[in-house]
């Protein structure tokens, strides 16, 4: 465990650093003059004339070997200072945080619901293996793993926004407004988890423990609940977890579509207006966080599951 | 068993008939897919427009055929490479081993825990929209799971006795890759191929349908719906056509692709596949 957790400390490191680095490097690559895109995103005014930009240039270091440079960027974007959007010209910070929570809160709530859904359907179907219910879930959720999201939200709103008129189309004001954009950032994630609680569910019902407990007396119904129900929520953890680290940006379609001010929408709109500084945070946020949680959850996966720490030693 | 292969020859026969018509677009097509009829803009289904017009005037099932050369050839082309790509970092993997292996199972891990849409978005903010962007942002996000499955199988294939005696014979490495290794790789490969082209194809529409993908004045079906968007509330079946495609497409690969798994055995092909692909939005 000690060894094992050493090592993801490491991979973790690493990757954070080289996805840094590369976030560093998005004023270099992308078309135009580096220089005057990194003035821009650290001097409020505007700069034109070349003088100012070399003498810019001198104060901001923008000179000095490329890894000075690097580290200090590191630093400053660490402590929190993204620089200026280069369309809005606020601190970067700003945007991203509030984009961050409305965003969290969407994935949470996605997740919450696709969770909920996936453990009523998914023992339903264990429980009715090969009849009629079992049938029609398994049907209907692998099917739904082909729906994409940027036709789903459009028939959504058609349907109960524009036709019936019982929620509102866009916007992120309250409850009533979350209901279309988790109903359909949630179908997919369910469908997947449906099938991995099931499968779960299932493998436990067929092991020797259940009959054993029956035969200790145990009714059918106690097994289940005891032993084969956390059976299927094992996977679902892990599952969870991966989703939610994709998620955080993945929701650009729906954000876009419901003019939810999230990190998806806020990325969108950055490429859109080659928002450099505000492209940088952004990605550097997500890209920080997901890795950090699916560590996490690979961390608690493995606590959870003692089958898997022996043989990672 | 039965209703199953039913299912599949009916997944068969509905692809079929979509892929053919799609190829033979310019021949059977009823319009020229930008012909515009401004009097007779977003009409309903008739005799004359079988699913109707755009906002345009245009013959919805002629821009659905059009599109669906794009959506499909960007989708099977990606699937090829992302597949060429991750099949030979996996089987390097496999067979170097050491560092080589740490290297890229370690970048496998990371990509696979960033949203393909903040890759792709960042791909196309540094190259800017067109076609090569949207197809290295489709294969940088595609390559990995192949990678998994071919580095899993190689490594199975390396432990077996005929490999080992083929070393002691002293063959060369790429004898044995190309000999041994890669025949025993093809059929999962091709299965795996087939359930991921399902993703990418809806990945193909997602980027499309963002302004990233397929750029004006061509379009495919994830650009049509994202244009028609507008207008949802006149003439549905805008925006109910080209999803339907999509969904019709994606929904017969993947059962195609779910068989061919059975059909081969590949038990880590199916095991693997469903849990290890996350967030596709």
């Amino acid at each position: 465990m000690k060894a094992f957790l050493a090592r993801r400390t490491a991979t973790l490191g690493v990757a954070v650093l080289l996805a840094s680095f590369v976030v560093f490097l998005i004023p270099y690559v992308t078309p135009g003059d580096p220089v005057r895109k990194i003035i821009r995103s650290r001097v409020a005014g505007d700069v034109i004339d070349d003088a100012t930009v070399q003498r810019l240039a001198v104060e901001l270091g923008l000179q000095d070997p490329f890894w000075v440079q690097y580290v200090r960027w590191l630093a400053r974007f660490c402590s929190g200072d993204m620089g200026l959007s280069h369309v809005s010209r606020t601190p970067v910070i700003d945007q991203v945080l509030p984009a961050l929570s409305v965003t969290l809160s969407l994935v949470v709530l996605t997740l919450g619901t696709a969770a909920v859904a996936a453990l009523v359907l998914g023992i339903t179907a264990a429980l009715q293996e090969g009849h009629v219910a079992d049938r029609l879930i398994t049907t209907t959720t692998q099917a739904f793993i082909a729906m994409p999201e940027y036709w789903l939200a459009p028939v959504l709103v058609l349907v109960f926004a524009l036709k019936l008129s019982v929620l509102p189309s866009a916007g992120w004001t309250g409850p009533a407004s979350a209901v279309l954009p988790v109903a359909a950032l949630a179908l997919r994630p369910t469908s997947y988890f449906t099938s991995a609680v099931r499968e779960g569910v299932i493998d436990a019902l067929r092991a020797e423990h259940i009959a054993a407990a029956r035969s200790r007396g145990l009714t059918y119904a106690q097994a289940v609940w005891r032993h084969a129900v956390p059976n299927g929520m094992l996977p679902l953890t892990t599952m969870v977890s991966v989703w939610f680290a994709g998620l955080l940006g993945g929701s650009v379609i729906v954000e876009v579509i419901f003019a939810i001010p999230g990190m998806g929408r806020l990325l969108y709109d950055a490429v859109l207006n080659s928002d450099i500084p505000v492209a940088q945070g952004g990605v550097a946020v997500v890209v920080g966080l997901a890795v950090v949680l699916t560590t996490l959850a690979d961390l608690a996966h493995r606590l959870l599951n003692p089958r898997l720490r022996e043989h990672h030693a | 068993m039965r209703d199953r292969s039913i299912s599949t020859w009916l997944a068969v026969a509905v692809l079929a008939l979509i892929v053919l018509s799609v190829a033979a677009s310019p021949w059977v097509a009823p319009y020229p897919p930008a012909e515009q009829n401004l009097a007779l803009r977003l009409a309903p289904p008739s005799g004359a427009h079988w699913v109707g017009t755009d906002h345009l005037g245009r013959d919805i099932l002629s821009r659905l055929l059009d599109g669906g050369r794009f959506s499909l050839s960007i989708a099977a082309l990606a699937t090829v490479l992302a597949g060429l790509v991750g099949t030979a970092i996996g089987v390097l993997s496999a067979r170097r081993r050491g560092w080589v292996d740490e290297f890229f199972t370690r970048t496998n891990d990371v990509l696979l825990a960033l949203p393909e849409m903040v890759i792709a978005l960042f791909i196309v903010a540094v190259l800017g929209t067109g076609f090569p962007s949207l197809l290295l942002a489709l294969i940088v996000t595609g390559w990995t799971p192949f990678a998994r499955l071919a580095r899993a199988l190689a490594y199975d294939v390396s432990a077996q006795g005929f490999v080992q005696a083929a070393r002691v014979l002293g063959c060369p490495p790429s004898f044995i890759v190309f000999r041994h290794v890669l025949p025993h790789l093809a059929a999962p490969m091709l299965g795996l191929a087939t359930l991921r082209f399902g993703h990418l194809l809806i990945n193909v529409g997602a980027l499309s349908y963002l302004g990233l993908g397929v750029q004006p004045p061509q379009s495919d079906w994830g650009s049509m719906l994202a244009a028609a968007q507008p207008y949802a509330m006149r003439a549905p079946l805008t925006i109910l056509a080209p999803g339907l495609a999509i969904f019709a497409v994606a929904l017969c690969v993947t059962l195609l692709g779910q068989r061919l798994a059975h059909m081969t055995g590949s038990q880590l092909l199916l095991s693997r596949t469903p849990s290890r692909t996350p967030a596709d939005a």
